[in-house]
């Protein structure tokens, strides 16, 4: 199955080479910010069973720490994003305190409380986030080109957006990653083996809100500008929907759903159909009630079907 | 004084919102172990039913009031025959998450035939007047509300400790094996049961249309709220989501009152995240869920 | 399992559909300016179709700058620098990441020389950074901020109807000459409202009167509650003699409707709206605000001449136009003729053709397009709303009051503006 493997790899590299030639620039910048937080989001749900409803305070927090640094003090583009991640992971630590002392539903309940908290304050920070009106005139800093064609950025941005995306599957594929499963299906058992539970949690809640800060704050530097919606509940339902739809648990179904939905609404928008949260719910509830593989899990098992049909009619 | 004693009653009945509304997520926690996201919709259906009842149909407010619930109460109930049923035997996120997803769609539902803006529906006749006792002034139509949410928690939990139906919910939130080991059919009250959670959102939703904009989002930022109020009262206690409720709506209107109105918008959260430190069970709860 | 297959094969080739679906636009940006594009022009209208302000402008605007576009063509016939003038239009949701990308979209893919409306103050602050970025011209009527002619003014933005401070002057200022002395403000606690808190405060000083008390509510506010800003009236002392409000849109209708219920009216608190629409009179009903003034840009019955132009959008849309959609057609036009005046939409020759003139055409009176800031000033009003027992037929809900000329309804330029 190896080769399964490096040839996806490679189609994943060719269609995000390819990606900005034959979508409108813009869409493609999103779909790469949008696949890291699908991404993070999957990391905490698919491997820890932990649905983080409030990651928007993570993704919203890193462009607002992204777009200040790059618009107020000059920060070329990738130290402004990683700042932002960081910033991120900082204002992890103590939400993931207090919402890993409880589980399941609680937990999503929790985050979710805790994002909408995140937004007031920014809301009521006017001086630092400019309000409603957000943070205008992001630059592109990168030791003085012109990264102002999105066609141009977007291969600039691919480097760090791939690094996120990698980080987040060597976690998942690394011994961390295999307790963070052990203590999903088992917590209990995993605390009598002598794992300090919480600290795993936290732990992994804090990197997944830092690659969810490095999609934010990418996001930002390639809008060019930070406002609220980014911390609002909705964006964070919106990675959530991503993620299941894509596949929990797959990573790569996160990143996949993430394409789609964006262009979803790219294409709905360019049609004046206002109602995308209908067709999103729409197709949502019927992948919650029907496929809850979801599009990677399904196409996964759909295709071990279809391999283990094939070795069936092979003779010997 | 009297104005101290007016943001009291008046902060009561906002609390009373949030009562009936984390009532009503209580008992379908209770008994289907499901967090109805989609509580703020049906909330928002609610108020809808009432102005599209008055709109459409020339229904006035009484009939409203205990028609809507009625007719939403059987709606919430198909869906948990077809849908949440089936998801009932998942890790209960999965029903969160259907949830969430039937917002989505029930507010861009609305939104496509009725637009965003505020629909208008007035006060029903007879309570548009103020009640005065001396120096203290208020709205009827808003001591009504109060006073129709005080005696709906109280109706409610007339029915929990008093009713047969009330001992199998309780017994079925707290021991919900042994309950059904002891031949105690729980499946025949769990579709009434939600039924009755929901038609404690839509009867919110009825009386916030005279008072609150009547708007495809008017559940949406609501329900978080509501969420954190169970949260600090304990999800699984009836009890705890009402007084959290109440209390929170007090201390709200305490707090836009005589403090900046960041702690007015934040006030909720904050204490929840002191009650997730020193009890995160929930100042009322069971230990649930906890970690 | 069969079901299943067939909807898996469904969501799967509508996936791949999806991602295809209208592919294009891809590639690195073409070269900035333009002669005239194509030998024809391109208005695009940006604004909110389906949300709070969807009733102010909405689609009902794209029929505006039709109005506009015909008119045009009608006047110069033959000799019009190009006949082929097509109006697009897209709706931003009041969000500005959507602003942002639609202008850009507008821009780039659509061809569009002039993008007008674009309601929300910070939709309208993004819309306006892409406009100088592709050194395009836009015109913003919707949205309040002043900071469109402040800090955020650019070469090729227009601010055309109103701004926060002309609200301040004709609400704050007349209305404590006319006897409010002391007010309480109250209003939403986001960019919108502070500004607003600022400019109405300095404004009713200047006037003689004073703020007594303010107060912001959240917003978005989640139970569109006001009863405790409002109670507090009661316990202020020295007790106010006029609520000033703030909020806008949905948040105006609710505290409209709770000033009502709390009888404040009784208790000797007159209701003074800081940005009020035709379009939440006629949700309300003229009852609920009997008596309220505020500032209008524009009313479709004040004159014969703007009672004529109201009759034509009657006949096309079968409501009555709100001064948005009279700002769209005149900023229309007004883009047309300096086009034409011109002869190319290279959009610095038009900008020279616009900057310092003198309009006065159906919505503006006395307008001039000020170059300093590119703020366009004309003459306000003071606006009563009626009790419904005197509005003679739909929409016809405002007495006007007072016309406040042009050079005091809008402050001179500010110095926060660098061109």
């Amino acid at each position: 199955m190896r080769w399964l493997r490096w040839g996806g790899l490679a189609v994943g590299l060719v269609v995000a080479w390819a990606l900005p030639r034959v979508l409108y620039p813009p869409v493609a910048l999103d779909i790469l910010c949008w696949a890291l937080f699908a991404v993070s989001v999957d990391l905490l749900l698919g491997y820890l069973g932990l649905l983080s409803f409030g990651h928007a305070a993570f993704w919203g927090t890193s462009a607002y720490t992204a777009g200040l640094l790059a618009a107020r003090a000059g920060a070329p583009f990738p130290l402004a994003a990683l700042a932002g991640a960081l910033a991120a992971a900082l204002l992890a630590l103590p939400i993931g305190y207090l919402a890993v002392r409880r589980t399941g539903i609680y937990f999503a309940m929790v985050t979710l409380a805790f994002a909408q908290m995140v937004y007031f304050v920014a809301n009521q920070w006017r001086s630092l986030t400019g309000g409603e009106n957000g943070v205008q005139d992001v630059p592109r800093e990168l030791f003085g080109m012109d990264l102002s064609d999105p066609y141009y950025f977007y291969y600039w941005m691919l480097p760090l957006v791939l690094l996120g995306l990698f980080a987040a599957w060597r976690v998942v594929h690394s011994p961390f990653g295999r307790v963070l499963v052990a203590i999903r299906d088992n917590p209990v058992r995993a605390r009598a083996l002598g794992y300090p539970v919480h600290r795993y949690k936290i732990l992994a809640f804090v990197l997944s809100a830092f690659l969810a800060g490095l999609g934010g704050g990418l996001f930002a530097l390639s809008h060019q500008f930070v406002t609220l919606d980014d911390l609002h509940w909705t964006t964070s339902g919106q990675a959530v929907v991503v993620v299941v739809m894509g596949g929990i648990g797959t990573l790569w179904g996160g990143v996949l759903a993430a394409a789609l939905v964006v262009r979803l609404e790219d294409v709905l928008s360019l049609a004046h159909f206002e109602q995308v949260g209908l067709i999103t719910g729409g197709i949502f509830v019927v992948v919650v009630l029907l496929f809850r593989q979801g599009i990677w899990g399904t196409a996964a098992a759909a295709s071990r079907r279809l391999a283990a049909r094939i070795a069936r009619r092979r003779p010997g | 004084m009297i104005n101290f004693l007016e943001q009291t009653v008046n902060g009561l009945v906002n609390g009373g919102f949030y009562a009936l509304l984390a009532l009503g997520l209580a008992v379908i926690f209770g008994m289907l172990r499901v967090v109805n996201f989609a509580h703020g919709a049906f909330y928002m259906l609610g108020a809808f039913g009432a102005y599209v009842g008055l709109r459409e149909f020339g229904l006035p407010f009484w009939v409203a009031l205990v028609l809507v619930p009625v007719v939403l109460a059987g709606l919430g109930m198909a869906l948990e025959r077809t849908a949440i049923n089936r998801l009932a035997r998942l890790d209960p996120l999965y029903n969160f998450l259907f949830t969430f997803g039937l917002t989505l769609i029930l507010q861009d539902l609305v939104k496509w035939r009725y637009g965003v803006n505020a629909n208008p529906y007035e006060i029903p006749a007879g309570l548009t007047g103020t009640v005065h006792i001396g120096q203290f002034g208020f709205p009827a139509y808003r001591l009504f509300v109060f006073g129709f949410a005080v005696a709906a928690c109280l109706l409610a939990w007339w029915l929990l400790a008093r009713t047969r139906v009330g001992m199998v919910v309780r017994a079925a939130t707290e021991r919900p094996e042994l309950t059904g080991a002891l031949g105690i059919d729980v499946g025949r009250w769990i579709t009434p049961v939600f039924g009755f959670g929901i038609a404690l959102a839509a009867l919110a939703g009825v009386l916030a249309a005279p008072i609150q904009a009547v708007n495809p989002l008017m559940g949406a930022d609501l329900i978080i709220v509501v969420f954190a109020v169970v949260v600090i009262g304990g999800l699984g206690s009836v009890t705890g989501s009402v007084a959290t409720g109440f209390g929170i709506g007090v201390a709200g209107a305490w707090a836009q009152a005589y403090a900046p109105p960041i702690v007015a918008q934040t006030l909720v959260f904050a204490v929840m995240a002191v009650v997730l430190l020193v009890r995160p069970a929930g100042l009322f709860g069971r230990e649930e869920g906890v970690a | 399992m069969r079901v299943r297959r067939v909807l898996s094969g469904t969501v799967a080739a509508g996936t791949v559909l999806t991602l295809l679906a209208a592919c294009g636009g891809g590639g690195p940006r073409g070269g900035g300016g333009s002669s005239l594009s194509g030998g024809k022009i391109v208005l695009g209208v940006l604004n909110d179709q389906s949300g709070v302000y969807s009733g102010l402008g909405g689609k009902n605007s794209v029929v505006a700058v039709q109005m506009a576009i015909d008119d045009f063509l009608a006047k110069h016939g033959d000799k019009a620098v190009t006949r082929d003038i097509s109006v697009v239009t897209a709706d931003h949701q009041n969000k500005p990441d959507l602003a942002k990308t639609d202008a850009q979209q507008m821009y780039d893919r659509q061809d569009v020389d002039a993008i007008l409306d674009v309601p929300t103050s910070s939709a309208a602050l993004a819309v306006a950074d892409v406009a100088k970025q592709d050194k395009k011209l836009y015109f913003n009527i919707g949205a309040a901020s002043d900071d469109l002619n402040g800090k955020s003014c650019n070469k090729y933005t227009f601010h055309y109807a109103y701004d926060t401070n002309m609200l301040a002057n004709v609400t704050g200022k007349t209305a404590t000459k006319n006897g409010a002395k002391s007010w309480y403000l109250i209003y939403p606690n986001y960019a919108f409202g502070q500004d607003m808190l600022r400019g109405f405060t300095s404004a009713i000083g200047a006037a003689g009167g004073a703020v007594v008390a303010s107060a912001g509510s959240p917003f978005p506010n989640p139970t569109q509650d006001y009863s405790t800003l409002l109670l507090k009236t009661s316990g202020l002392s020295p007790k106010p003699d006029t609520l000033g409000v703030m909020q806008a849109g949905g948040d105006l209708q609710n505290v409209v409707k709770q000033y009502n219920q709390f009888k404040l009216k009784d208790q000797g608190v007159k209701l003074a709206v800081g940005l009020m629409f035709i379009t939440d009179i006629h949700a309300l009903g003229p009852d609920a605000l009997a008596g309220t003034t505020f500032t209008d840009a524009w009313y479709w019955n004040a004159n014969q001449d703007n009672r004529a132009f109201a009759d034509k959008f009657y006949a096309k849309t079968k409501t009555r136009p709100t001064f948005d959609h009279a700002a769209d057609y005149s900023a229309a036009l007004q883009y047309l003729e300096a086009v034409q005046a011109a002869g190319t939409d290279d959009s610095d020759k038009v900008v020279a053709k616009l900057e310092g003139k003198t309009v006065n055409d159906v919505f503006l009176h006395n307008g001039t397009i000020r170059a300093a800031d590119h703020l366009v000033t004309h003459d306000a009003y003071l606006a009563q709303v009626k009790p419904s027992s005197q509005v003679t037929e739909p929409w016809d809900y405002e007495k006007i009051l007072e016309t406040i000329p042009a050079d005091q309804a809008f402050n001179p330029p500010s110095s926060d503006c660098h061109m």
